[in-house]
């Protein structure tokens, strides 16, 4: 059987085929605690997303999370609520635009799927169905996350 | 009447915002959220007693929301004032925002500490942290870089704290001509009013070092 760490790259990756991001990167809940952390990427320019936490509410995920709506920033700094520090994973990977979608299990969102691009754009009606098509399988793969099952 | 010099004002800004974050800071870690884990500890009581696995189940999320907030409203506090300055000192002070640092922008710090740790009083290490923040921040705005050195060395009658990246640096002629440098400006002008120095080097693609010398009253 596949683990859960290749069905998810393996979705990530089909999700970077399918739209032309640079960045792929999944944030969710700890299994055991409720610290949110960035488990899974793909494009990514260094490790720090491995040490970065979620702060709940705050960032693009933090707020995808917290709100369980999607959100997207075409333009970063320039078009942003808050400091820029606010977007650790935006500095961290140099980000100028992002789209991400809540990650829901149980009727409660759990975690974040988000996509990074390295220049300003705006997103299309076609990104956002395949972001949310690709988020609806890995929804389906919560459940090995969270227990045993 | 004659005004006093700008020095003592800009001292008394300062200090009088660094009481205002302080008091907001405290509110928020002993008041506020002494509260809310009081409503925690009770919500998890209600919970054990409700036998409808759907009223359960929702008791049992709001206790997971007001952990979470409990978390929330802590980072805040710490990063608006170190409550630990006073009580443990300002190595470990700048030690434990090190970590939360490397927890929110992914960017590992190795702090270093050279020789005897002395007493530094509250406005000085107050002043000295205040720098260190600064200088960690603009390291995650702008070194592109994925670790960071914070050297501490003690003297008999002096501490000197370098904070050094090697990321991309900057032109700092260019820098301090454009005039936005404010928060660069504000590290000198902290480390001054107590009697400190602050110098701030950097070289384009080898990375940047603020540097400054407190002067320890025995
Ligand atoms: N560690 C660093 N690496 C690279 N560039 C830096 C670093 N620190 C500062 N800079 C450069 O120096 C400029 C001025 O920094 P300064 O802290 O004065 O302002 P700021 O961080 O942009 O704004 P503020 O501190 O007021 O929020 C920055 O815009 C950046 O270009
Ligand atoms: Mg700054």
């Amino acid at each position: 059987m596949e683990s859960l760490k290749e069905l998810i790259l393996t979705e990530c990756d089909r999700l970077k085929q399918g739209v032309p991001c640079d960045f792929v990167g999944v944030a969710l809940q700890n299994r055991n605690d409720p610290d949110i952390t960035w488990p899974y990427a793909m494009g990514n320019r260094n490790e720090k997303y491995k040490y970065i936490t979620v702060r709940y509410g705050k960032g693009i995920a933090g707020k995808v999370i917290s709100s369980g709506t999607p959100m997207g920033i075409t333009n970063f700094p320039e078009t942003i609520l808050g400091k820029i520090t606010d977007y650790p994973i935006m500095l961290a990977e140099k980000l100028v635009a992002a789209y991400s979608v809540p990650l829901v299990w149980n009727g409660l969102p759990k975690g974040a799927l988000l996509i990074g691009y390295r220049n300003a754009r705006q997103f299309d009606e076609h990104e956002e169905q395949k972001l949310r098509e690709v988020a609806k399988h890995l929804e389906s793969f919560l459940s090995s996350h969270f227990t045993d099952e | 009447m004659e005004l006093k010099s700008g020095n003592q004002a800009c001292s008394y800004i300062i200090q009088s915002q660094e009481e205002e974050i302080k008091r907001v800071a405290l509110e928020l870690h002993e008041s506020i959220n002494q509260n809310l884990y009081t409503l925690q500890t009770g919500l998890n009581f209600i919970e054990s007693g409700i036998e409808q696995p759907e009223l359960k189940n929702y008791a049992k999320e709001m206790s997971g929301l007001m952990e979470r907030t409990i978390r929330e409203v802590r980072l805040l506090s710490v990063e608006l004032y170190p409550n630990t300055l006073s009580t443990l000192g300002l190595t470990a002070a700048v030690k434990s925002y090190a970590k939360l640092f490397t927890n929110t922008f992914g960017i590992l710090i190795d702090v270093d500490s050279q020789g005897e740790e002395k007493l530094v009083s509250d406005p000085e290490s107050l002043a000295a942290f205040r720098v260190c923040q600064e200088a960690l921040i603009n390291i995650a705005k702008y070194a592109d870089t994925d670790k960071a050195k914070i050297a501490f060395t003690w003297g008999e009658f002096s501490v000197k704290i370098e904070i050094k990246d090697t990321g991309k640096g900057f032109d700092t002629n260019k820098v301090m001509e454009s005039g936005r440098s404010m928060g660069i400006a504000a590290m000198g002008e902290r480390m001054r009013l107590v009697g400190g120095q602050c110098n701030l080097t950097s070289e384009l693609d080898k990375g940047t070092t603020v540097s400054i010398v407190l002067p320890i009253q025995s």
